[in-house]
């Protein structure tokens, strides 16, 4: 296999699709878990999905059960989901609160620092010592959490931090609660989940309600004839009256973009709304009055941020909408969907939650689709690489690209 | 939590669901009585560990020491565990 894959990573066309079998073929999905999800910092989730002592939320990562836990001192921590005794899966529930990680089978007995406390009927030259849960890196990234399986992780993490908290954190991620969260299964390999999220060539058609608020401009989308520049016009200009605005606040908003020049690649930006500008609604208005951590303007666009391999995040002043990917056959991926609000704001009062999904639960729905009839095409004999559109789809080349790079270093191309 | 355990009182403990009542002096763990009277309960660390025994108290009162196998809103919902727990009262267990 390693040879058939080598093979396709050396004759990859920049600029065009990825073969087929990068997206059907069992063995290159097993190389993708090895190589890219398991030696690569993943976004798994939010510190408020374990905002309290001994609390437990677990995440598959393709074949890798992962347990996130806070222990008592609200530390974070970061283990594989798998009883050292024989194997057993730990903990089976998304999220859970508990005083030490008991064992269903055997009852042996973790800490949530991930010590073995407890195990019965072992002989007296047991080490519990040597018996501790298998460790998994974990970072928080302002709130954002990222775990990482090798022994050794890249070492960029920091750097994607620094530059990165400062556009987070007037967010405050860690004062959220998840007020929302949805699980969709696309019928498509993982990257062309992650393709599809990386352009906005298909949003005018496929988007009417995300299209309300978001400038396909600010994806990449590259204006054709004379109405598309005037629009790009006034898009540029919008996006320089906000980073103005936005200084005006101590934020920063400026586009950074290492999507392909990095390991643990990333891009930010601060990008205006239409109308009213607050936030990605059906009215382009803020969903929640509490506004997020300390901020007091609602109109301060979104500020987008996109990670390798799995992630794409807005963050409102009002809202935070969070999505991760993670693979699961060759020919599906799970799409992970939260919507974080202060975590004092009150369902019913100061957010309806009906109105504050609207847009994404809709966009994810067109988007599942759209995944799921490309999956369709790559897996037909008729299916040939195709061209991505060099400004409008630059993002998605930048996606393949650092694919195509990361699988060569991990095979050692 | 409440008051130390009287060593020398003893207390009726009753189990509900088996429809036994047993004794349990002041200072003897409510596992440890239960099982001497050859009542079957599952348990496992005997130090509050792993939360094995956990269990409904229906009502009484006891002194725990427990070392993380039970949390603060599994307490508030009336759940003890019986192998690091003493009575101070009689007791009435859901088991």
């Amino acid at each position: 296999m390693s040879d058939t894959l080598h093979t396709l990573l050396t004759r990859r066309k920049p600029g065009y699709t990825l073969e087929a079998p990068f997206h059907t073929d069992p063995a290159i999905f097993q190389a993708d878990l090895d190589i890219i999800f398991g030696r690569h910092w993943i976004y798994v989730g939010v510190e408020p999905d374990v905002p309290d002592e001994g609390d437990c939320m677990t995440v598959d990562i393709g074949q890798h059960a992962i347990i996130v836990a806070r222990d008592d001192d609200m530390q974070l921590h970061a283990f594989h989901n798998v009883c050292r005794h024989r194997g057993a899966r730990l903990l089976h529930t998304p999220h859970a609160n508990v005083g030490n990680i008991v064992c269903p089978y055997h009852q042996w007995t973790y800490g949530l620092d991930g010590n073995l406390k407890f195990a019965a009927h072992m002989p007296e030259n047991f080490d519990k010592a040597c018996h501790g849960l298998k460790r998994v890196h974990i970072r928080s990234l302002a709130g954002l959490l990222f775990v990482c399986l090798a022994e050794t992780p890249p070492n960029d993490f920091d750097a994607m931090a620094e530059t990165l908290t400062p556009y987070i954190a007037p967010h405050d991620i860690p004062n959220c609660k998840v007020a929302h969260e949805e699980d969709i299964i696309e019928h498509g390999n993982w990257k062309l989940t992650m393709e599809n999220n990386r352009e906005c060539y298909h949003c005018s058609a496929a988007h009417p309600e995300l299209t309300r608020s978001i400038f396909a401009e600010g994806f990449g989308f590259a204006p054709v004839g004379a109405e598309a520049e005037a629009q790009a016009g006034r898009f540029h200009a919008m996006v320089d009256t906000l980073h103005a605005e936005c200084a005006r606040h101590g934020m920063v908003s400026q586009e950074i973009d290492h999507l392909d020049d990095r390991i643990t690649g990333f891009r930010t930006e601060r990008l205006p709304l239409e109308d009213a500008g607050e936030s990605e609604t059906l009215d382009t208005r803020v969903a929640c009055k509490r506004l997020l951590g300390n901020l007091h303007e609602k109109r301060l666009g979104a500020l987008s941020l996109w990670t390798q391999p799995n992630s794409w995040h807005h963050f409102m002043s009002d809202h935070i909408v969070t999505f991760a990917v993670f693979p699961l056959s060759p020919e599906t991926a799970l799409l992970r969907t939260k919507w974080l609000v202060h975590k004092d704001a009150v369902e019913g009062e100061d957010y309806d939650r009906a109105n504050l999904t609207a847009v994404w639960h809709a966009t994810n729905r067109q988007d599942s689709d759209l995944v799921g009839k490309a999956g369709a095409g790559v897996r037909s004999s008729g299916y040939r690489q195709g061209p991505y559109a060099p400004d409008t789809e630059l993002l998605v080349e930048k996606f393949s690209a650092w694919y195509i790079g990361r699988m060569a270093a991990g095979i050692g191309a | 939590m409440k008051s130390a355990p009287a060593e020398e009182a003893v207390y009726t403990v009753t189990y509900t669901v088996s429809g036994r009542a047993i004794t349990c002096p002041g200072g003897t763990f409510v596992l440890d009585a239960a099982l001497a009277a050859g009542l079957k309960l599952p348990f496992n660390c005997r130090q509050g560990l792993c939360g094995t025994c956990k269990s409904k108290l229906l009502s009484g009162q006891y002194d725990m020491h427990h070392q993380g196998g039970i949390r603060p809103k599994e307490i508030a919902n009336g759940m003890f565990l019986p192998c690091c727990s003493k009575p101070l009262s009689d007791l009435v267990i859901e088991k």
